[in-house]
C-alpha cells in the first residue's frame, strides 16, 4: 500500500516535472523569438579609375562609446585591417578571435540587404538603452567614410536612412524589436 | 600683453641658454600595426628645426628597441645618410614597442669670449681649466635627453618602461589612443616624481607648408600632468624641457632633461 502510494506520488511528481520543463522551454523560445533585428541597406558606391573592393566594419556601441556587437567585417589582408582606423582601435585588435570569427570576403560596389538578430557579440540580447551604429569603409586608394547613427533600444520600430557619403550611397537601417 | 612679450623673451633666453641644438625625432614608417605574422618598420633619426622635414642624421648609435615581452632589442639593419638615420626593424609580437634613441647623462658648457658664445661637452671643473681667463657666462649644466616613440601592432600593452632619471613622459592616454579632437593626457616626472612646471610644446607634421607652426604650448600641472586635445589627425613631435639648479654645485650648475617624443594623432 505505502509502496503503491509512493509509486503514484512519483508519477504526479514527473508529470509537474515534465510539464514545468515544457513551459520553461517554450517560454525561453518565445524569448529567443523576441530577439530584434537590425536590418541595414548598405550601399557601396560605385567609384572612378582604379578600384579595391572596400573594406567595412559595422558594429555598435553602447553610451560608454564601448562596442558591443561587430555585426560584420569585410577584409582581405591582416595587414590593411588597422585602416579601419575606429572599428581597430576600439575593437579589432583587442579580439582577435572576434576579428576571426566575423571576418569574411570584400565585395564590389553594390546594394547588400543586410539582417542581424539585435545582440551583443556572445549571442546575448541587448538590453534597453542607447546606442550607436557605425559603419566604416575604406578603399584602398580611396578614401573613408565613418557613418554613425545613434538609436534607442525600447519597444518601437524605427527606420533611418545616413546620408550619402564619399564612399556610400544612401543607407537605411531600421530598428526591430 | 607686456606680461606675455615679457614672458616670450623670457623663455627665448630660457631656450638659448640651453642646448640651443635642433630638435631631434625618431620618425617611424607606421604607429599602428595589424598582422599576424609581423611588420617590417623603416625608423627615420634626424635633427631637424622643421617637423617632420629631415635636416642632419641623427646618431642612431644608441637606439634600442623595447620589446612587449621587456626584450631589448637592436634594428636588424642602419644607414646614415646625410639629412636622416634610417634602421629597420622587424616586429613580430604584439603589443606596444618603445623606441629609445638616447645618449648618456652628460655635461654641457657653455661660456663667452668678448660676445662671442663657446660650447663644450665638458664639467664645470673641466671648463675652468678649459678657458682663458679672460671667458665669462660660464655655465655647465648635466642631464639627459630621450628621444622616444611608440609602435603597436595588435592589441596595445603599457610598455612603458620608466626608470626614474631626469625627465620622463609617462603615458596616461595610451601613446595608440591619441585621437583627433579627444583629450590626451601626458605625465612627466624627473627623477622618478610627477614634475610640475615642464615646459611642453607640441608640433604637428607639415610645419613647412603653413605661416604658422601652429605649435601648442603648456606647463604641467601639479599632478606633472598636460592635457591637450589635437584638432587634426596627424603626426606630431612633442618637446618637453625641465632646468633645475643641481643639488651639487662641483660639477655643474644645473642640471636638465628633455624628451622628444614622437606620436600620431589618429582620426576619429
Amino acid at each position: 500500500m505505502n509502496t503503491l502510494f509512493s509509486h503514484r506520488a512519483i508519477k504526479v511528481i514527473l508529470l509537474i516535472f515534465f510539464l514545468l520543463l515544457l513551459s520553461v522551454s517554450q517560454s525561453s523560445q518565445a524569448h529567443g523569438n523576441s530577439t530584434g533585428t537590425l536590418a541595414i541597406k548598405l550601399e557601396l558606391k560605385q567609384q572612378q579609375g582604379e578600384y579595391h573592393p572596400p573594406y567595412v566594419a559595422a558594429w555598435l556601441e553602447n553610451n560608454d562609446r564601448k562596442s558591443v556587437r561587430t555585426l560584420l567585417l569585410w577584409r582581405k589582408e591582416p595587414k590593411w585591417l588597422k585602416d579601419i582606423r575606429r572599428w581597430w582601435r576600439n575593437v579589432g585588435r583587442k579580439d582577435a578571435e572576434l576579428v576571426d570569427a566575423i571576418t569574411s570576403a570584400t565585395h564590389a560596389a553594390g546594394s547588400f540587404p543586410l539582417s542581424f538578430e539585435l545582440t551583443d557579440d556572445e549571442q546575448h540580447a541587448l538590453t534597453e538603452g542607447d546606442y550607436t551604429l557605425y559603419i566604416e569603409v575604406v578603399r584602398e586608394k580611396g578614401g573613408r567614410s565613418l557613418l554613425k547613427q545613434k538609436f534607442s533600444l525600447n519597444n518601437q520600430t524605427q527606420q533611418f536612412t545616413l546620408k550619402e557619403t564619399a564612399e556610400t550611397g544612401a543607407i537605411t537601417f531600421t530598428v526591430t524589436p | 600683453m607686456n606680461f606675455k612679450k615679457a614672458t616670450l623673451v623670457m623663455l627665448a633666453l630660457a631656450v638659448s641658454s640651453q642646448v640651443s641644438a635642433h630638435s631631434r625625432w625618431i620618425l617611424p614608417s607606421h604607429f599602428t600595426l595589424s598582422s599576424e605574422r609581423g611588420e617590417w618598420v623603416t625608423l627615420d633619426a634626424t635633427a631637424s628645426n622643421e617637423v617632420f622635414n629631415v635636416d642632419k642624421a641623427l646618431s642612431i648609435d644608441p637606439l634600442s628597441i623595447l620589446t612587449p615581452s621587456g626584450k631589448k632589442s637592436r634594428p636588424s639593419s642602419a644607414y646614415k645618410a646625410h639629412r636622416k638615420s634610417v634602421a629597420d626593424y622587424f616586429v613580430e609580437e604584439s603589443g606596444t614597442y618603445k623606441i629609445t634613441n638616447n645618449s648618456t647623462p652628460s655635461y654641457f658648457s657653455t661660456y663667452k669670449v668678448g660676445d662671442k658664445r663657446h660650447r663644450a661637452r665638458v664639467n664645470k671643473m673641466e671648463l675652468k681649466s678649459l678657458v682663458s681667463a679672460n671667458a665669462t657666462s660660464l655655465q655647465t649644466a648635466y642631464g639627459l635627453t630621450r628621444i622616444e616613440s611608440y609602435i603597436t601592432m595588435n592589441n596595445p600593452t603599457e610598455n612603458y618602461a620608466i626608470d626614474g632619471k631626469f625627465l620622463e613622459l609617462l603615458p596616461k592616454t595610451h601613446p595608440s589612443e591619441v585621437v583627433e579632437n579627444e583629450p590626451a593626457t601626458f605625465v612627466f616626472t624627473y627623477n622618478g616624481k610627477v614634475q610640475s612646471g615642464v615646459e611642453v610644446e607640441i608640433t604637428r607634421d607639415g610645419a613647412r607648408y603653413r605661416n604658422n607652426p601652429e605649435t601648442l604650448t603648456m606647463k604641467s600641472n601639479s599632478k606633472g600632468e598636460i592635457t591637450f586635445t589635437p584638432i587634426h589627425a596627424g603626426r606630431y613631435l612633442l618637446i618637453a624641457e625641465h632646468e633645475q639648479e643641481a643639488k651639487n654645485k662641483t660639477l655643474a650648475d644645473k642640471e636638465h632633461g628633455g624628451v622628444f617624443l614622437t606620436f600620431e594623432v589618429q582620426l576619429q
